[in-house]
């Protein structure tokens, strides 16, 4: 049970904090607004109009402001590359926190819809308010131009409300077009919605400045409740209904010492705190955006182009000023990176069809014809969960079908240079559909294979091949793929036996679990990850996904 | 930009928008607002709306995703036929259930939600796109191969018992003669 616990802690531990502590920020924020509203001094005459439709909309508008201004940091791709990399975040634990970046933008957005919701049914509420308890007393109070007035007009001729009403509209088309599924059929439609952020920043800034809700001034020379000396009590409080007659009576009863106004109450507008939350963030994402921008604006020259079997084409190219780091798709060339791109969708359909002309039917086309390419721009270089894979002592990589290229990278990277790494141990469990995807990396899979074999370290790599498709049998025919055809197994791997397997060979050891596949195989290598309890392993599992 | 299918992304506006129908009316009916009758209505529309939208069409291309349970809602909605497959009728239809919704205040953000959706569907029909029901891929019943032949019906070919039987005096007679000349390997 403790093993359990410890393995599930390592998993999850981090995550949970960081979520609880964000939960109770925002809990901490709409209870102190909510307090302030409803028993501030300043705010007395408004909650007697408004009632808890003023504490309740003002209390979610902080939350908001506090979403509003997170959900924009974990999109800062390159300052998180940044401090990925750099000594400051020396804990492992600290660089996993940023691999779920992703996770918490989509809960501070969901987070944002759902106070949303909460905000605008309180100021929906308001507004009638507003037009039904219309004060006499304080005029300056009151948005409506007199009692009764339609709230619905309330809300369409006020600055606040038109902004409001936009921005909802804005919110709803950027929410359903952020479906799992619409992401993945059309994701065409969720980035360009997805880009229509900024108008609703910049609207945002817009509502706030309307400044409806007024705070009193003056609460020192007219505490709130007190006698005006020019009025007496009926009479002040016969054009509003019964209920705040009674209270106020209630209350000057029950208050120790009556006081005399001094001088009537003046309200102003609150200064937008909006602004102080949502101006840093919004900064930094848009200069980081133009950093990207102009990185990337220097297209790439593309050296070669491979077709591969199973619909996959092998990019090279040359990019000025840039040079492929250690773990950066780097190919034989120190100068050229290369990536694997699998043809799936309207898109990469496109970009083959572009590159690969119907009419020219050569496999490699050398560099003179480049100028039949399109202009390719490539944005990057960002960080990932696989950098930590030598950092670990023993690291398993577990691919479906194209998600080995990251593992690829790795298996390149050790082809140069094993000793200086942390990594002692590397188990590559591949899973394809069919044989031909194997030939991808066949080659470099080989040569590290012999490599190590020759520097005498054969229990370095350790490679595990797993074909799905049980058809026909089929294995390697060429000789020099031996090491291959001799690791081949047949059918869906065992994950509970291949992590017994590990955990045995690598008693109490840390052993970082990387993941670059479909969504089933995923989820069953976290679940085991987090209930892994024999030989006192410890599977700390790293996703990394490519939609 | 590829072919893209507007359906799919009306879809989850519709489906939202019923949802926020639905949720304006239960409050302007709860709380007795001026104009509840609208809002009544708005209930019902939502509903409505809700049912419809909630099975997923079939993709033109590529993997379907199915909403969890909504193999019921598709064999009501396609027991429609033309009505709800044509997405230029689905368009009118939310165009007109919205309107309600725009003279009560707890359902105007339904009303213009659901009128966003519409306009989305008219989009669709207008790209040629018809609603297809997700039906479950019937399996071919798995039929035993004929590979496997009439068993033997009879034992194979072996001299009687007391002839098997190996006699500790006489090896060479025992030894078994094989009814089939065996020839070795070359």
């Amino acid at each position: 049970m403790g093993l359990v616990l410890r393995s599930w802690a390592a998993n999850e531990a981090a995550k949970h904090c960081a979520v609880v502590v964000w939960v109770a920020v925002s809990a901490w924020l709409f209870w102190r607004t909510f307090r302030l509203f409803s028993s501030g001094p300043q705010y007395y005459y408004l909650h007697q109009m408004l009632g808890l439709g003023l504490c309740i909309s003002r209390a979610s508008a902080s939350v908001l402001n506090l979403n509003c201004s997170l959900v924009l940091l974990p999109m800062c791709r390159s300052i998180l590359t940044v401090l990925r990399g750099t000594q400051q975040l020396n804990s492992r634990k600290a660089r996993r926190l940023l691999d779920k970046s992703k996770t918490f933008h989509v809960v501070c957005g969901v987070s944002i819809c759902v106070f949303s919701v909460v905000h605008v049914c309180a100021h929906l509420v308001n507004a009638v308010s507003f037009s039904v308890r219309y004060s006499d007393d304080f005029p300056a109070l009151n948005v409506a131009q007199h009692r009764g007035q339609d709230p619905r007009i309330l809300i369409l001729t006020t600055v606040p409300g038109i902004t409001g009403v936009i921005l909802v509209l804005i919110l709803f088309l950027m929410f359903t077009a952020s479906s799992y599924s619409i992401r993945v059929c059309n994701y065409e439609i969720f980035w360009y919605t997805h880009n229509l952020f900024i108008l609703f920043y910049i609207i945002l800034m817009l509502h706030v400045v309307g400044g409806a809700l007024k705070y009193q001034t003056n609460v020192d020379t007219h505490p709130p409740g007190c006698i005006r000396t020019n009025q007496t009590n009926s009479s002040s409080y016969t054009s509003s209904n019964q209920v705040p007659e009674t209270q106020t009576k209630a209350e000057l009863k029950e208050m120790p010492h009556i006081t005399v106004c001094k001088e009537d109450a003046h309200f102003q507008h609150h200064f937008p705190q909006t602004w102080l939350w949502v101006t840093a963030p919004l900064c930094l994402y848009c200069a980081e955006r133009l950093y990207r921008y102009i990185r990337g604006s220097a297209p790439v020259t593309v050296v070669s182009v491979i077709r591969h079997p199973c619909d996959v084409i092998e990019l090279r190219m040359l990019k000025s000023g840039f040079k492929a780091r250690p773990g950066q798709c780097p190919t034989q060339n120190k100068e050229t990176f290369g990536i694997h791109i699998r043809v799936l969708g309207d898109w990469t359909e496109c970009l083959s069809e572009l590159l690969f002309p119907a009419l020219n039917h050569s496999e490699i086309l050398p560099i003179m014809h480049q100028r039949t390419y399109p202009k390719l721009y490539v944005d990057g270089p960002f960080g990932t969960p696989s950098e930590e894979v030598f950092n670990y002592e023993v690291s398993v990589c577990v691919a479906g079908g194209i998600g080995v290229t990251p593992f690829a990278c790795v298996l390149h990277t050790l082809l140069g240079g094993w000793s200086q790494y942390r990594l002692r141990r590397l188990y590559v469990v591949w899973v394809c559909r069919e044989l031909q995807c194997f030939y991808w990396f066949a080659n470099l899979l080989c040569d590290l294979h012999h490599k190590l074999w020759e520097e005498n370290r054969p229990d370095y790599l350790n490679i595990r091949l797993y074909l799905t498709n049980t058809q026909q049998l089929q294995s390697f025919s060429e000789e020099r793929f031996r090491p291959l055809s001799s690791r081949l197994l047949i059918g869906r791997p065992r994950w509970k036996d291949i992590f017994g397997e590990i955990g045995q060979s690598n008693q109490h050891k840390k052993v970082g679990v990387f993941c670059c596949g479909p969504k089933s195989v995923s989820r069953e290598l976290h679940k085991l990850c987090n209930s892994f309890s024999a030989s006192g392993t410890v599977f700390e599992y790293n996703k990394e996904s490519f939609s | 930009m590829g072919k893209i299918e507007w359906a799919m992304w009306a879809n989850e506006q519709a489906l939202a928008s019923g949802l926020i129908y639905l949720t304006g009316g239960i409050v302007g009916v709860a709380g007795q607002l001026k104009g509840w009758e609208y809002a009544a209505f708005g209930i019902a529309a939502g509903v409505f709306v809700c049912l419809l939208e909630y099975p997923r069409s079939k993709r033109a291309k590529g993997t379907n995703y199915e909403r969890t349970g909504q193999y019921c809602f598709t064999v009501c909605v396609k027991a429609f036929g033309p009505l709800t497959s044509n997405y230029y009728v689905r368009a009118f239809l939310h165009a007109a259930l919205c309107v309600p919704g725009g003279f009560m205040l707890a359902t105007v953000l339904g009303c213009v939600c659901l009128g966003m959706a519409s306009l989305i569907y008219l989009s669709a029909a207008i790209h040629g796109e018809h609603w297809q029901p997700i039906m479950p891929k019937s399996e071919p019943a798995k039929s035993v191969t004929q590979s496997i032949k009439h068993p033997p019906q009879n034992p194979p070919p072996r001299p009687p018992a007391e002839m098997r039987r190996k006699r500790a005096e006489d090896l060479e007679s025992a030894a078994y003669v094989n009814p089939l000349p065996v020839t070795a390997n070359e």
